[in-house]
């Protein structure tokens, strides 16, 4: 109250009130300026100078009521003739999630990492910006995260992080690799493998390609023989991609038990559309040289030299 | 409350369910001290790491790889300018994890000055134990070390301007042990694969601007990405082989790819669109080139084998969305996708030896896949308590191929109807529930395991008050598609709990509980030692139980321990050996490979001493513990810690 009664005396445009403090420009109405918010927030204030939307104040190049504390929380001098009441500024506590979208939007709207975010699956479900960022406590000075970015995921995605916490699994947990690698939060476009309907949320890499393509350009081809699976339905034909109990994150214990779900003569599958084809008879599968497929057939993702990936 | 606030983020912080170090507890003022103009904050933590590890140390560094030695475990640095007009810069910012010997390192950059650069830069090096070329329980075999660094530079000139440029440049490097696609007779008659060492590396460079014309915002890519793998082998005469016997074999493999990208954007109060067009023009040229030279049963023979061509595969894929506002709390967004690939190229396969002196060509296999999909989602918020979201997906895929010259081209279309809902409640005071559902009809799949008849649903329940934070979630995902020898099917279920609450100031507890359940039935024919072959059923069956359990205490105003529990359980199918389970399939290895019980549990402990405001004395213990119940040649127990000291400048 004594620091409302403080602002009031001093005015909207409160001279600035340390030397690291820009000056600013004459207000539109209603608009107290970041200076007055000082006062009843210092710990705010003090470490704004970190935060990338301190630019705006800097920069001098936005009109003042889209610099500085205003431009998010809208006109202040409502809030603090009223003594600080909430209801008269924009609390982000309070907002609706979508409109915590429109206002984040307003100024990050227009970029190609968040082109798809109206129809994201984390919009759909009520998850909006601030539920990840913290725009004055981030954990992570880069993208103002709330929490470290696998704490933050699994704060919703507990099964995700079981997955993770399997014996082979890609290393998120010890910090070499980030859930921001393969996934786009804000949504991402259809994906160019299987049907472009699932998985939501991934990434591409190279413009198009599977995210999973950015970390092993080996399996990307073009092959002279491509193992059509690979480039038609994508990784996930073979593999879990956070995490497995099985060596290689495959999603069997043993390999030639998932070749022979596919590689078993059933008639409609396959691009001939006359069967995928089977294990020739020379295969003696009760012979255990017979039972690591990928022992000789070592270029499954596609060879150039073998149609039956052998070298 | 300052307690209560650090104990929450500390908490936060450990449910990523990291390693045991490096210690999150920070050092110093978190304010930094100020130096001029700027503002500096700067700490690290070094020490040492152990590890003993007993069982298959082989399986261990495929999982864990955590080795003895010094380390600086983590660094912090950040320098600010307090007013926003650094000469140079206004912000540099550097984090550092694992430098020093750990298998999995890396290191943040970034250096910006307000409305000039942004430069951000990562690079990461994870060194692990190639698990070779056997899979999984039954007989895996861990051979090799295959390190992979990456860095990636990315610099935006103009960050703030209506005009911006974009520069950025990634590299990744793989060395080390890895197949090399060769294979070489063994004295029990079979042919062993080779490893070796094998080179790769990916160069992406690529350029971009952005600006704006008519309100719309126009922002293009052009990068190019190199990929060259080189790895030669030489093997010399094995003892007792023929005098000068030996293998050569040179096999570059090179290419680029150049792309596009281009994407608009506009946001108006009633409507967005935003579209986006990529081309990429892939090229490899290859050439395999195998010598051997030794004795065959005939006397002296050589024989070289020349395969060489090259590779065309370009992507084309757009995507466009018009999005409709017609009020506050409706939103109408609809998405067409595009995409095309070809693959395509030529070769030839040359053997040249006693018996083959002409070449012989060999018919790229050409693959083309072109898809068009469209979507419309509509979101609709009720009142404050109360959404809702539904949408339809349609999907149609070519495929066409030709598996040889002067062969027909063989053509498959599928077509998907996907349809999507789900609504959203806001039922109390911070407790929100969301339900959704899909269900999907694929005419013509690809392979058993794509989309058939799917569907799925799921929900989940979060409740937060005040220090107390508690959800639970479940969702099914269930997938048919019916094949001439059985019906295939899929069923996964996972069902998860967890929740956070600190009840007082000094003590934090953090529980996550998760199950995963998987079955699989699917149509399988395979030779075992007759003519005939045998159609049968496999039956894949997994439940894993994942539960995590951790605790911090502040025990003083100096002293902070932590403890934690991991632990991943498949408890199988319930069988006690490996062939004791259902026989879908009468072969011994499949019925021992179709439920794989094993346990993973990792218990781990660490104390945080702070000595002064600038100094914390660190240790902490983590125990891995590996066990298969069918095998035990994979099972391990390490004992891994480490002490450190933590330092604040």
């Amino acid at each position: 109250m004594v620091a409302g009664g403080l602002i009031l005396a001093l005015g909207p445009e409160t001279a600035p009130l340390c030397a690291d403090t820009p000056a600013q420009p004459a207000l539109p109405r209603g608009y107290a300026g970041s200076n007055a918010c000082r006062v009843c927030h210092p710990d705010v204030w003090l470490n704004f100078y970190k935060n990338p939307h301190f630019k705006t104040l800097a920069l001098h190049k936005t009109p003042p009521e889209s610099t500085g504390c205003e431009s998010c929380h809208g006109p202040g001098l409502a809030h603090i003739s009223a003594h600080g009441d909430k209801s008269k500024i924009v609390a982000f506590s309070a907002l609706a999630p979508a409109r915590v979208l429109d206002r984040c939007l307003a100024c990050h709207g227009e970029t190609l990492p968040r082109a798809t975010i109206r129809r994201s699956v984390h919009t759909a479900n009520d998850v909006v910006c601030t539920n990840c960022h913290s725009i004055h406590k981030a954990a992570t000075p880069r993208y103002l995260l709330a929490r470290s970015q696998a704490a933050l995921c699994y704060t919703c995605h507990d099964s995700v992080r079981a997955q993770f916490d399997m014996p082979s699994h890609h290393r998120v947990n010890e910090g070499v690799v980030q859930c921001s690698d393969c996934h786009n939060p804000h949504g991402a476009f259809d994906p160019t493998w299987r049907m472009a309907a699932r998985p939501h949320m991934v990434n591409q890499a190279l413009a198009n390609e599977e995210a999973c393509i950015g970390c092993h350009p080996e399996t990307r081809g073009p092959f002279a023989f491509e193992h059509p699976p690979v480039r038609v339905e994508g990784c996930e034909t073979c593999h879990f991609p956070h995490g497995s109990t099985n060596a290689r994150l495959l999603r069997r214990p043993v390999v030639f038990t998932l070749c022979l779900e596919c590689h078993n003569g059933a008639s409609g599958f396959g691009r001939a559309g006359a069967g995928v084809p089977q294990t020739p008879l020379t295969h003696n599968l009760a012979n255990p040289r017979f039972q690591n497929c990928t022992s000789c057939h070592i270029s499954i993702h596609g060879s150039n030299a073998d149609a039956f990936f052998l070298r | 409350m300052t307690r209560i606030l650090t104990a929450l983020i500390v908490a936060a912080a450990a449910l990523a369910q990291e390693p045991v170090a490096p210690t999150p507890e920070t050092t110093g003022p978190a304010k930094g001290e100020n130096t001029g103009d700027y503002n500096v904050v700067d700490s690290f933590e070094t020490g040492y790491r152990f590890a003993t590890i007993g069982g298959s140390l082989d399986n261990y560094r495929a999982n864990v790889n955590y080795g003895n030695g010094i380390r600086l475990l983590n660094s912090f640095f950040s320098i600010n300018s307090r007013d926003g007009h650094g000469k140079l810069f206004d912000q540099i910012t550097l984090t550092t994890e694992g430098l020093g010997n750990d298998p999995y390192e890396s290191a943040n950059l970034r250096v910006q000055k307000n409305g000039l650069y942004d430069y951000n830069m990562n690079w990461r090096l994870n060194d692990y134990f190639n698990p070779g070329l056997v899979t999984g329980g039954a007989s895996g075999s861990n051979l090799l070390d295959t390190r992979y660094t990456l860095q990636n530079h990315d610099l935006t000139l103009f960050p703030q301007s209506n005009i911006k440029f974009f520069l950025g440049y990634t590299r990744s490097f793989q060395d080390g042990g890895a197949l090399l696609g060769i294979q070489a007779p063994a004295v029990s008659g079979d042919t062993i694969p080779l490893a070796g060492n094998i080179r790769r590396e990916q160069n992406d460079y690529r350029l971009g601007n952005e600006f704006t014309v008519f309100g719309i915002r126009l922002n293009w890519f052009r990068g190019w990405e190199d990929f060259k793998e080189d790895s030669p082998l030489t093997l010399a005469p094995a003892a007792g082989a023929a005098p000068g016997a030996y293998f050569n074999r040179f096999q570059p493999y090179h290419g680029t790819s150049p792309y596009w990208q281009v994407a608009l954007f506009s946001q108006k109060k009633f409507y967005a669109l935003n579209g986006r067009f990529t081309y990429t023009s892939g090229q490899r040229n290859f050439v395999v080139d195998d010598l051997a030279y030794g004795l065959n049963r005939f006397g002296i023979a050589s024989l070289e084998t020349l395969t060489q061509g090259a590779a065309d595969r370009p992507v084309a894929t757009g995507n466009f969305s018009f999005s409709l506002f017609p009020s506050e709390n409706l939103t109408i967004v609809n998405s067409t996708s595009v995409y095309n690939i070809r693959t395509m190229g030529d070769s030839s396969f040359l053997q040249i030896g006693p018996a083959f002196t002409t070449p012989s060509f060999v018919s790229y296999q050409y693959l083309g896949i072109r898809l068009v999909g469209n979507e419309t989602d509509v979101n609709y918020q009720i009142n404050h308590w109360l959404g809702f979201y539904t949408g339809y997906h349609f999907t149609d895929r070519n495929i066409s191929s030709i598996l040889a010259a002067n062969t027909p081209t063989y053509s498959q279309d599928n077509q998907l109807n996907a349809g999507d809902a789900g609504i959203r409640l806001r039922l109390a005071n911070g407790l929100t529930v969301t339900l959704d559902g899909e269900v999907g009809r694929a005419n013509h799949p690809f392979t058993p395991q794509s989309d058939g008849n799917y569907h799925t649903f799921g929900g989940q329940a979060q409740y937060r008050h005040k220090t107390l934070s508690l959800r639970l979630a479940s969702r099914a995902d269930y997938n048919f598609n019916t094949t001439s020898l059985t019906s295939y099917s899929t069923h996964t279920r996972t069902y998860s709990a967890g929740g956070s609450w600190t009840p007082r100031n000094w003590v934090s507890l953090d529980l996550s509980y998760s199950k995963l359940h998987i079955d699989s039935l699917g149509g399988i024919a395979y030779f075992a030692g007759a003519f005939s072959p045998l159609v049968q059923q496999s039956l894949f069956l997994s439940n894993l139980h994942t539960a995590t359990l951790q605790a911090r205490f502040s025990l003083t105003r100096r002293v902070d321990l932590f403890v934690g529990y991991s632990r991943v359980q498949d408890t199988g199918d319930g069988r006690s050996t490996p062939t004791d389970g259902p026989a879908y399939a009468t072969l011994p290895a499949i019925q021992a490979a179709q439920t794989f019980p094993v346990t993973y549990q990792a218990p781990s402990a660490r104390v945080s001493v702070k000595i002064n405001n600038k100094l914390r004395w660190n240790a902490g213990y983590e125990y891995y513990g590996y066990q298969d119940r069918f095998y035990n040649y994979n099972n391990y127990r390490a004992n891994t810690g480490y002490s450190s000291l933590s330092f604040s400048f």
